[in-house]
């Protein structure tokens, strides 16, 4: 792709915004002349063996995406596997054994990303055709197309009650909308650089959205006011960002190949993980619960990083994708990890960890 | 959760109007959690609104005429409604069909001018009859039954002669569920006991004339009544015995603690409705000709605070929110006005690292404050900072409760154990289905 390519013109090669590489957006060297990460390795914390060490194989393989894989959600329920990706299809698959259950089909660009309201029942979609579509598990035809943002659509993602839905896209807006109505009840001026992910906090109080502009801004739900804004002095553009499970903090990976750990009421970074590779494309980190307390990254060298939530050292690196691994994902309720990968490998991996009893069917 | 970052809890008085729901109803009652609205209409019809969407999302289709009154159960999955069509319905919120179906009908036989849950159980519903007698309605199966709460009869005949019948007109269950409280057309208020179903007490509110409303503050203590001569009062609530078989009742006078009325205008009042902490009373004013609902500061000493001016379309109903600087208040014309406390954005949230300050400040530089220190130092440091321990998964903070409004409960207490036995299925974490609307538009 052209480096100097401007990006609202369709991107040639790439048909979503995720997939794309904003080069235009960042001149490489900004990193460079930023302040070097500390010199050397950086110093290992000491190495607990509390706990037991994660031993995830790679068990199922799904391939079914013809283009650049951008999303994937886990059901709330643990039983199926969203799918979004480049060739303007939505996939569900069973998350247990990888079949495939359903394609949604409507959308006429790329699709960035997808996500599951918390009953499981419906998914909505957020797509370069500047909408975002709602699916139900009982139709094969979109239930409501949300029209509204003015340019891509990049993130998207429900309330816990899911009665509302929050994006954020290209256009630099935040927007909440009403489930039922499909209309849009609020536009947050948000930032000045594209919404790279937007999402509620557990009781859906609050919302959390980062941009590439580099900020991290989180908003009363209700009155869509500005609460407070997280920023590092570096200001690298943000790749992720999302609450945990106890909103106490929030999880921001950024393209200088760092994944932070926020303390929200402080505005303080209390953990930093890195290893892993992030400077081009916004990729997803999440937290892994089900055995331990994890950090779990895809990375631009087609590997993925686990960590320790608390010592910060990688505790397992999964190896096998082909290419980039934009998306991974963490299964509610067992020790499975879903990650995807793009152009060159095209495909869903479905990885175990059996060790831990009872995990195995 | 957003309050740990907004300011500390504090609960004041709303001031302005966010948001008027066209919804034809006669009263607005907020949901115990707060997420909803309930309203009746006129038409036989009640809604349930969302306030997060601020959009109607369910329709209760059951009654033929009025809906006089509507009231959640602890955990606002069911729903109850009374109407002049003399049914009494519970609804199912939780329940996937749409249109919601009824659950289960209560049918007597005059109009039903107001019906509420028991606090602790949703199967135990108290009725109140347009005739002025009051049912208590057991649903459960051991307890089966449909009881009236009889007005204990006088030991001296004398007087009962002398003395015309009193209707009862308001019922309500204190916040424990123990008592029910009833107001009479000729200014008492009886109290029965729930379990017995028998008379503890008869209150003489001296010149108050017949008994119009009634709300207790959320703690169960102190109670609000509404009466004919066009004031509220606010009382201290006694203790009562425990019921006992010779059917013995206490007859007192109850003395106000404070009087509130409008000393101008002498209007009356339509509703009134105390804030989750019980320091503030709204008192909804039955004016002709504008929407007012007045506010009196309760912790200082019942003084008159404000009043908040609706425009011109006149009050039928006042409710605060279970846990907010919120009311809804709904108009003669049907339209609910949803009031706000409006915060003033804060731009400085818009920049990091940024505090708004309201006056300027001397600023005083650390003695480190420009100190150069070696990179390495620093980075060590930060690593050593980041060595501590996190917790990303507990420690959610507790719904904020102030501790006057708590209701105390023995679980021990006979009364508490009778309520519970049967318990119902109005659990929490239940969820409301999202119901798309038909989209006409739809390309």
């Amino acid at each position: 792709m052209d480096p100097g390519q401007p990006l609202s013109v369709p991107l040639d090669g790439h048909e979503t915004a995720r997939d794309a590489v904003m080069q235009d957006e960042v001149p490489p060297e900004s990193h460079r002349d930023a302040p070097p990460a500390p010199p050397g390795p950086p110093p290992q914390p000491p190495i607990s063996f509390a706990e037991r060490k994660p031993g995830y194989t790679c068990k199922f393989i799904i391939s079914g995406h013809t283009m650049a894989i951008s999303s994937i959600k886990f059901s709330p329920d643990g039983t199926m596997l969203a799918s979004s990706a480049a060739d303007k299809l939505v996939k569900i698959w069973d998350a247990y054994n990888g079949e495939i259950i359903r394609t949604f089909e409507g959308h006429t660009e790329g699709i960035s990303d997808v996500c599951w309201s918390s009953d499981s029942g419906l998914l909505a979609s957020a797509s370069d055709d500047k909408t975002i579509r709602l699916w139900s598990l009982d139709s094969d035809t979109p239930i409501s197309v949300l029209h509204g943002h003015t340019n891509f659509v990049f993130c998207v993602n429900f309330n816990p009650r899911s009665n509302l839905l929050v994006s954020g896209g290209f256009d630099e807006t935040v927007r909440v909308w009403d489930v039922a109505r499909g209309k849009c009840m609020k536009i947050l001026p948000a930032h000045s650089d594209p919404v790279t992910a937007v999402s509620f906090n557990h009781d859906g109080t609050l919302i959390v959205s980062c941009a590439m502009d580099g900020l991290i801004r989180i908003w009363d739900a209700d009155s869509g006011q500005c609460l407070k804004t997280l920023v590092d002095d570096d200001n690298p553009i943000c790749s992720h960002v999302r609450f945990s499970p106890n909103s106490k903090f929030v999880l921001v990976s950024t393209q200088d190949s760092t994944i932070r750990l926020w303390n929200c009421q402080t505005s303080r970074c209390v953990k930093t993980y890195t290893g892993h590779t992030n400077r081009t494309y916004c990729l997803f980190a999440c937290f892994g619960v089900t055995s331990g307390k994890h950090i779990i990254s895809g990375s631009e060298d087609a590997k993925i990083y686990i960590w320790d939530l608390n010592t910060r050292e990688v505790l397992q690196v999964l190896e096998g994708h082909k290419d980039v691994v934009l998306a991974v994902a963490a299964h509610p309720l067992r020790n499975i990890i879903a990650s995807a990968s793009m152009e060159k490998d095209l495909t869903i991996r479905l990885w175990f960890d059996e060790d831990e009893a009872g995990s195995s069917d | 959760m957003s309050g740990t970052i907004l300011n500390p809890f504090t609960i004041t008085y709303p001031t302005a109007v966010q948001t008027s729901l066209i919804s034809l109803s006669l009263f607005a009652k907020f949901d115990p959690s707060g997420r909803f609205v309930a309203s009746g209409r006129n038409d036989g019809s009640a809604g349930i609104w969302d306030l997060d969407t601020r959009a109607a999302v369910r329709s209760l289709d059951g009654h033929v005429k009025g809906v006089t009154s509507v009231d959640w159960s602890r955990n606002s999955r069911y729903v109850l409604t009374s109407s002049k069509d003399w049914d009494v319905i519970i609804w199912d919120l939780a329940s996937d069909f749409v249109p919601l179906q009824r659950r289960t009908t209560i049918r007597f036989d005059a109009p039903v001018a107001s019906a509420s849950f028991h606090p602790r159980n949703c199967q135990v519903v108290l009725v109140l009859l347009a005739t002025g007698d009051a049912y208590l309605v057991d649903l459960r199966k051991e307890q089966r039954g449909r009881y009236e709460l009889c007005e204990a009869e006088e030991s001296d005949d004398e007087s009962q002669m002398s003395r015309p019948r009193s209707f009862m007109t308001v019922a309500r269950f204190d916040p424990t569920g123990k008592y029910i409280f009833i107001g009479t057309s000729s200014g008492t208020l009886l109290v029965f006991n729930t379990r017995a179903k028998t008379m503890v007490a008869r209150h003489k509110i001296s010149g108050a004339g017949s008994m119009k409303g009634l709300e207790f503050a959320k703690g169960g203590r102190r109670l609000v009544t509404n009466s004919s001569d066009r004031t509220l009062r606010q009382f201290n609530v006694p203790v009562y015995p425990p019921p006992n078989p010779e059917r013995d009742y206490i007859e007192q006078e109850l003395e106000p603690t404070h009087r509130f009325n409008d000393p101008i205008n002498k209007t009356a009042w339509h509703a009134m409705s105390y804030s989750p902490d019980g320091e503030w009373l709204a008192g909804g004013a039955a004016d002709p000709a504008t929407h007012k609902i007045y506010i009196w500061d309760i912790s200082n000493d019942g003084q008159f605070a404000s009043t908040l001016d609706g425009g011109r379309e006149p009050l039928t109903h006042v409710h605060w929110h279970p846990h907010k600087s919120m009311i809804a208040s709904t108009t003669n014309q049907g339209n609910i006005l949803i009031w706000h406390c409006p915060t003033p954005e804060r731009w400085g949230a818009f920049a990091g690292g940024f505090e708004e300050i309201d006056e300027n400040v001397e600023y005083e530089e650390r003695e480190d404050e420009f100190d150069i220190e070696d990179e390495s130092e620093l980075a060590r440091r930060k690593m050593k900072e980041e060595e501590e321990e996190v917790d990303v998964i507990d420690g959610l903070d507790p719904k904020p409760t102030i501790d006057n409004v708590r209701v105390v409960i023995n679980e021990n207490d006979e009364d508490i154990r009778w309520a519970m036995e049967e318990p119902d299925d109005d659990i929490g974490g239940w969820r409301l289905k999202v119901v798309m609307e038909e989209e006409p538009e739809m390309i």
